[in-house]
């Protein structure tokens, strides 16, 4: 309030800057906190986005079960845990608790220790359910041996899937389809699991990755859909806690639990880039903002928030384009057939909101898998 | 290993691997392939009316000598009927402007276009070099970029003409679209897309013969690789040097990212346009959203569209800034979220600069790399334009010294600081120079009344001196 002085607090710039007990151990942006308030800060940046799933709001009886992907990275087995620790405290406080996890690891082109480490997580949160599936399990959903241009008689192995990949023509091509698949699979597992929605352990820095790498990929009309919480166009809520923490803030806090989380984490190769010609759009990006998360990182974080929002915008855009603009209708009718059908025959019985989220899914179907197979046709990207 | 045959005409030999999609084609093929993509963009968005008169917005560089030589091969062929002219600025940098100018004037006389050269010695009474002698070689940018937009606008109008086009190419509209992505300003971004930049004096309705300038893009689809290469195998006579005021070109980070998303897959840049063009369309009442019948909500936009892109000069000028502005507006976000976590308003202080008392709000929204960044160094291009003055009336005002009452000043800076309650941003007109501006002075008078002041007043200060 104007007027009214505010008493000076002298801060000790030697000391954490919230408790002023302990020395700190970590920057985090501009104030040094020590190990406890550090870990606080992380588990409460989490903890905030899961509001619609507090206790209050959960039924007695019928427990809400969400879907946790692990792939055992930094940013996901951080999830499990400060989740862990946020659902012991509630049935502490409360005698229950708003959610039940259920964990489901994809098993595809991780390093061959993953399967030691997923026992070890297992050990660590036992209360969770596990799931594990191996990536060539995606081949069998439905659709997929169109897209990849199986015949029907070859088997879903991990060999047919790694044929198929090997056939797309490009890095990026190949770690997109892959990535799509994963995605798939994991969407199908928590609709057939009656999961309420899926926790996705991205952090900030890797939203922000997606954000540009999809810009590059030619998807910018689907970013409100990729980054933000909430509906998702694949008939299930996505949400992602981790997206107010930094990547770099996220490995920091994996070496400072006791024991530490690190252990768990499955480590990646970092490829370094030897030729650009090799490296995928998706690596690009993950390079670039590795180097601006340390000096800006508020700048990674208003690259996400700026495209988080605009949903409403894109259903209402996709909505009159689809009706006025061929080449989305073909696109819609190559993959979305029976989506589109449904939508051409009961418009009257749909509410609008429904009809929106059909045409969304669509058209977004669609596209995606017609880019991650064949690139647009020239014709195409040059005029729309 | 036989030589390569053009995919195209199959008997030629392939001279050529195409930047845009690596097919192998010969030059005669290339040529024409470049023309003919050029013209669909021409015909598929209607850019021009028959018989309409075209400005080229030429500086002698890459883009904007292809943009002429196009311009005028296709006008030829497909008989539009378009009155082609060029239209060149002359900042006074000397080492640069004038061996750029040479190549326009080459041009103009190869193409037989006419030519016309506005100056800003000639409109503002200042040359670049005067400006940089008097403020020094950083922030000259800004007054380079404020100047411009309105010289080319001005020269617009003395040559009759209702669209300036400009040579902006794929490579600067998806650089621009990064670049927005990553300051988060999707309004920008919308803009940058659009290949026709709307014209807030049509919205207005005519009020003159003047007054509809609007500004398109022709090659916003075309790869700055290509460009090259078909001002090589047309041997066009292009100047390439960079403005000696910005030795070190702003290569930010949009830039080298642009580059080796080319390398990994070429398609790319278009697939960013692409993108962009998509995103803009959910940019609340943006272009594409609200094209027509809401005059007042794209009036306030164009409002925005001229604070923003006076900022900053030409691309290249902020170099060794660029870091800065990063580091300026990390503060910035960080001072936001703090205040947001403490649950209070901050009051934001801005860093007052003397010659710019208004919109300081703006000035952050605009930090970091300016919009014409994706102009390339050599090009003359700015995006808007506004409405003009009469040239009697130009010139009667060019070397005038605006000089502002207190009674302006004063308002100036309360508009600046109580950054939160202002008013919608309005178009009206400059009460100076007559000029398109939602502020009372418009960015060019208040740049010029800086100057001016530091100007000693030559008539006054001579005579002086009683006893």
């Amino acid at each position: 309030m104007p007027g009214r002085p505010r008493r000076e607090v002298t801060v000790d710039r030697s000391l954490c800057r919230r408790c002023q007990d302990n020395e700190p151990t970590i920057t985090i942006r501009t104030e040094p906190l020590c190990a406890t308030c550090f870990a606080k800060y992380v588990s409460t940046k989490a903890v905030k986005r899961m509001e619609s799933f507090r206790v209050r709001h959960a039924e007695a009886g019928s427990e809400r079960i969400l879907l946790l992907p692990l792939s055992l990275g930094a940013c996901s087995t951080t999830l499990i845990h400060v989740l862990s620790q946020h659902l012991a405290g509630q049935s502490e406080r409360t005698g229950r608790t708003g959610f039940k996890l259920h964990i489901l690891h994809v098993d595809g082109t991780e390093p061959a220790q993953s399967s030691s480490s997923l026992n070890k997580v297992r050990e660590c949160y036992p209360q969770h359910s596990y799931s594990s599936l191996p990536l060539a399990d995606a081949l069998s959903l439905e659709g997929i041996h169109e897209l990849l241009n199986l015949t029907e008689s070859q088997e879903n192995t991990a060999e047919a899937l790694s044929i198929a990949v090997a056939n797309l023509n490009s890095a990026t091509s190949r770690d997109d389809i892959l990535q799509l698949l994963q995605r798939k699979l994991v969407v199908d597992f928590a609709k057939r699991h009656n999961c309420e929605a899926i926790l996705w352990g991205d952090s900030t820095t890797k939203l922000a990755e997606r954000t540009l790498a999809e810009t590059a990929k030619g998807r910018g009309f689907n970013l409100p859909w990729t980054v933000s919480d909430g509906e998702s166009p694949h008939g299930i809520p996505f949400y992602f806690p981790m997206r107010d923490l930094l990547s770099k803030e996220i490995v920091a806090f994996t070496t400072m639990t006791e024991p530490p989380l690190a252990d768990l984490v499955v480590q990646r190769e970092q490829k370094r880039m030897v030729s650009t010609k090799n490296t995928t759009i998706d690596e690009l990006m993950k390079q670039y903002f590795e180097s601006v998360e340390q000096e800006y990182p508020g700048i990674v974080a208003n690259v996400v928030k700026t495209t988080s929002t605009g949903k409403e915008q894109t259903l209402l855009w996709l909505y009159s384009s689809l009706t006025t603009n061929s080449r989305m209708r073909e696109t819609g009718l190559r993959l979305g057939r029976d989506l589109l059908k449904t939508l051409l025959y009961s418009r009257c019985a749909l509410s609008a909101t429904h009809l929106h989220a059909i045409v969304y899914r669509a058209y977004s179907e669609g596209a995606e898998e017609d880019q991650a197979c064949w690139h647009w046709e020239e014709r195409e990207l040059q005029q729309s | 290993m036989p030589p390569h045959i053009c995919e195209i005409c199959r008997t030629a030999r392939a001279q050529i691997l195409r930047p845009k999609n690596h097919a192998r084609i010969c030059a005669a093929c290339f040529i024409d392939i470049f023309e003919s993509e050029t013209a669909e963009t021409i015909t598929s968005t209607s850019l021009f009316q028959p018989g309409e008169r075209v400005a080229i917005g030429a500086s002698g560089g890459k883009d904007s000598t292809v943009l002429a030589s196009v311009l005028k091969t296709l006008n030829d062929r497909h008989g539009w009927g378009l009155d082609l002219v060029l239209l060149s600025i002359d900042e006074g940098i000397t080492g640069y402007r004038d061996h750029s100018l040479e190549a326009v004037k080459r041009n103009s006389a190869e193409l037989g276009l006419p030519l016309k050269i506005v100056s800003y010695e000639e409109l503002y009474g200042w040359s670049m070099d005067q400006v940089v002698a008097q403020v020094g070689k950083k922030g000259n940018c800004t007054y380079c970029g404020v100047f411009r937009r309105q010289a080319l606008d001005r020269g617009a109008a003395m040559l009759g003409v209702g669209h300036v086009v400009t040579g902006h190419n794929a490579d600067d509209v998806a650089e621009t679209v990064l670049m927005n992505l990553l300051r988060g300003d999707l309004p920008r971004l919308s803009r940058a897309t659009s290949i026709v930049t709307s014209t807030p004096s049509a919205a207005r309705g005519p009020e003159g013969s003047f007054t509809n300038v609007k500004r398109s893009k022709p090659l916003m689809y075309a790869y700055e690789k290509e460009i090259v290469l078909y001002a090589h195998h047309k041997k066009l006579d292009y100047f390439s040097t960079e403005c000696i005021y910005s030795p070190e070109a702003f290569r930010g980070s949009a830039r080298t990212l642009i580059k080796n998303l080319e390398r990994i897959r070429p398609e790319s840049i278009l697939d960013v346009v692409r993108s962009g063009i998509d995103m803009a369309k959910l940019v609340p009442d943006a272009a594409g959203n609200c094209k027509s019948g809401c005059a007042d909500k794209k009036r306030k936009q164009e409002a925005q569209a001229e604070q923003e892109e006076g900022e900053g000069g030409c691309g290249s000028g902020n170099g060794q800034d660029a870091g800065g502005e990063m580091a300026e507006m990390e503060r910035k976000l960080w001072q936001d979220e703090k205040a947001e976590e403490d649950g209070m308003e901050v009051e934001i202080k801005m860093p007052m600069k003397a010659v710019n008392g208004q919109n300081h709000d703006r000035d952050i929204a605009a930090s970091g790399p300016p919009t014409s960044a994706l102009i390339t160094p050599t090009s003359d291009q700015d995006h808007d334009r506004h409405t003009h003055l009469s040239i009697p009336d130009l010139e009667t005002k060019q070397t005038t010294v605006p000089i502002r009452t207190k009674a302006e000043k004063k308002q100036g800076r309360k508009m600046g600081k109580d950054g939160i309650a202002r008013p919608a941003q309005t178009l009206g007109q400059c009460e100076r120079c007559g000029y398109l501006s939602s502020q009372a002075v418009c960015k060019a008078c208040v740049l010029l009344e800086g100057l001016n002041k530091s100007r000693p007043r030559t008539g006054v200060e001579v005579g002086g001196g009683d006893g």
